[in-house]
């Protein structure tokens, strides 16, 4: 015992024994989402997989049988199988089962997009809340309902798609101005400045016209405590169309991670695979915010989370973040049911508050800059 | 004060008047300087809400905002007084049309600088907001520059700037209309419109009194994340007592319009839904027809009672204000509520 270094002799106290483990732990992490993820080899992810979707599968449940009353799975079951029209049965039906599914769609087209954009622009702090495409979706859907009197989901989701789509080239223009071009940190800047920018001018219209749009907040703050079986009809379409994309160009997207030079010469026509993810993202995140409103931090932070658990190779990061996507969100919005009971807190503002660590533990990780 | 109530509008209510007089520490108090037969050369203070007024002569040139306080001053026939005025909800009452019509009006309450190039000696308003940093700035700072200001002594805020469960009466509606028949030297006017509100209300109040249920309302507008329902602060509360009914989210603890989930309209279950639009000028409330339907179309919302019943209703935004509207407002509410007792 005698024998023993000094530095050993200051471990064997408990406090020092943690975090020395708290060390080994951090760094045993931050290798894992440097190098080849926490899973090695294909059976463990996709054992991993299988049992991140049971997750999910639980959490869909728990976000059915959660809310203002609680329910019995009796109860949910009864809503198919045994419809007498009582309250809970209307309630399952029409209120928790369409808000469940929109938001499993939501997260997922908001995790997709996520990947998508820090894959193509090989940033990290790329993700449609951070650069202003959520924004821009949300300004233009306000300018369809108050200028042109759009009512249904359908009716705006086109301008959401053209805001999306503005607001990208606006930021990435304005990212690239300068020596060094599109650096992660000058994108994220532009974002915030036209996120900020987009919200105001959203405010503005939102003040001036109240009276079409009542429902300002969700415009401003996202929610799904509106969705309906019609909004998600809708979204679904579209959806599924950026979801393909989004998988088609998994293998592109690996190639790209290797550099421009390389992935050239691999045989990656990189204008195409760009305007390609380009249009999923526009997509994926214009659809996600028409139905539920502008949600931040869950396309930034679920592609990492990914990238941690399942490597970098994005055939993985897909699967990945479209299960720990919808997760994180219908988790965020059960957590907004009942922690203000008996109202709700917009999930977007639970998005942002579990979010906004993960964003500043990701800039404070000057490792992470270059993907 | 309380004694002057007294004999206008027997004893029940002038216990009401005493005790609400006490809580609020003068919030509504007028205090006769000059002899209590206040006669035309006396100078009178008047508090409004904690701020004291003085009222040598009838103020000239009013900038009136928010409709409560402008319908007051056109119940009260100073339309000839008013410089501007801003802020109406729904459609300007009928009778009032035409007095209206000859106003400057904003839609939106215009900036500070805009409201003092009127030259205004005087502010009217029934909403504290105006005169907050969202507004044209505080009533001390108006002062210092020779404005005085009113506020509706429902508006009273409390130290968070919300309003006051206690100030939501009737009482203070009539306290409102006294001082301002004071200020403007239309007292007679006031007294007027004071019999006429109070006489309604307690024909509906005996009526009531006799009625073995208490249905229960909710004013609720669908929202894209449930129902924003006004709550207990608000004067609709009050309003619902009055005509023998009760606001379904009158344990909701909020004063402006408040959002709840669709799960909680259907828990709370209300006999009867007023659905009403805001905010603008032209706005009535057969404009809320598109929501009305919304309500009894929604498939979540099948079993309620009052789309069973199709008790879901147009409503005037602006009826459920503590102001010039009130008494018809608890009339035809209690003719609704209670058909077999009022009529």
């Amino acid at each position: 015992m005698t024998t023993h270094a000094p530095s050993s002799v200051i471990a064997t106290s408990p406090a020092a024994t943690a975090w020395s483990r708290w060390s080994r732990f951090r760094r045993w992490f931050a290798e894992a989402v440097r190098g080849q993820g926490l899973l090695h080899g294909t059976w463990s992810r996709s054992t991993g997989l299988l049992v991140a979707t049971l997750a999910l599968v639980a959490i869909a449940l728990a976000s059915l049988l959660i809310g203002n009353e609680r329910l019995s799975l009796h109860e949910v079951h009864a809503a198919y199988f045994a419809y007498t029209g009582s309250d809970t049965d209307l309630i399952v039906l029409h209120l928790r089962v369409p808000r469940t599914l929109v938001g499993l769609a939501v997260g997922m087209a908001l995790g997709i997009a996520g990947m998508l954009v820090q894959g193509v622009t090989r940033n990290p702090l790329g993700g449609p809340g951070i650069l202003g495409i959520n924004a821009g979706a949300a300004l233009a859907a306000v300018v369809a309902i108050s200028i042109f009197g759009a009512t249904a989901v359908i009716g705006y989701v086109w301008f959401a798609f053209l805001g999306a789509a503005l607001a990208a080239v606006v930021v990435y223009a304005v990212g690239s101005i300068g020596a060094g071009g599109a650096s992660p940190v000058k994108l994220a800047l532009a974002g915030a400045a036209v996120t900020a920018m987009l919200g105001s001018v959203t405010s503005a219209i939102i003040l001036r016209d109240r009276a079409s749009l009542d429902e300002y907040r969700f415009w401003v703050v996202g929610s799904l405590g509106g969705a309906d079986t019609a909004m998600l009809g809708h979204a679904l379409p579209f959806i599924a169309l950026g979801v393909l994309l989004a998988v088609a160009l998994t293998r592109p997207l690996n190639a790209l991670a290797m550099g421009d030079d390389l992935a050239r010469s691999l045989g990656v026509r990189l204008g195409i695979v760009r305007a390609l993810g380009g249009v999923a993202v526009v997509l994926l995140a214009g659809t996600a915010t028409a139905a539920a409103g502008p949600i931040g931090f869950v396309g930034l932070a679920v592609p990492h989370i990914a990238r941690a658990i399942a490597g970098p190779d994005y055939r993985w990061i897909l699967p990945w973040s479209a299960v720990l996507a919808p997760a994180l969100l219908l988790a965020a919005d059960i957590l907004g049911r009942v922690i203000a009971r008996p109202e709700e807190l917009q999930v977007g503002i639970v998005t942002a508050l579990v979010g906004a660590p993960v964003f500043i533990y990701l800039v404070r990780r000057k490792r992470l800059a270059g993907l | 004060m309380a004694v002057t109530v007294a004999t206008r509008q027997g004893l029940r209510t002038a216990s009401v008047a005493a005790i609400t007089t006490l809580l609020v520490a003068g919030c509504a108090a007028t205090d006769g300087n000059g002899g209590s037969d206040g006669g035309e050369q006396a100078t009178e203070t008047i508090t409004s809400c904690g701020v004291e007024i003085t009222t040598d002569e009838a103020p000239e040139r009013v900038f009136a905002a928010y409709q409560p306080a402008i319908e007051m001053a056109y119940a009260l026939g100073i339309e000839d007084r008013l410089v501007a005025t801003a802020f109406i909800n729904n459609e300007i009452l009928e009778e009032y049309a035409g007095a209206h019509a000859g106003q400057p009006f904003y839609e939106r309450v215009p900036s500070r600088e805009t409201v003092l190039s009127y030259e205004p000696d005087f502010i009217l308003t029934s909403a504290y907001r105006l005169y907050t940093e969202e507004g044209i700035g505080s009533r001390d700072g108006l002062a210092a520059i020779g404005v005085d200001t009113w506020l509706s002594a429902v508006a009273c805020p409390d130290a968070d700037g919300e309003r006051m469960a206690e100030l939501q009466s009737m009482d203070n509606v009539y306290s409102d209309l006294r001082q301002l028949g004071e200020i403007f030297d239309v007292r007679e006017r006031a007294d007027e419109l004071i019999a006429e509100f109070s006489g309604t209300i307690e024909r509906v109040e005996e009526a009531v009194a006799q009625a073995n249920h208490e249905p229960t309302l909710a004013i609720a507008r669908p929202d894209s994340d449930g129902f924003r329902v006004t709550g207990g602060l608000d004067f609709s509360t009050e309003i619902f007592e009055m005509a023998g009914g009760r606001n379904a989210f009158g344990d909701l603890d909020v004063s402006g319009p408040h959002t709840v989930s669709t799960e909680e309209l259907i828990k709370r279950d209300p006999d009867y839904i007023l659905v009403d639009t805001c905010c603008g000028p032209e706005l009535t409330p057969s404009d809320a027809e598109e929501d009305v339907e919304a309500i009894m179309n929604d498939p979540a919302l099948a079993n309620l009672t009052a789309v069973s019943e199709g008790t879901v209703l147009e409503f005037g935004f602006p009826d459920r204000w503590a102001g010039v509207r009130a008494a018809s407002t608890v009339e035809s509410l209690a003719e609704m509520l209670h058909p077999d007792l009022v009529g």
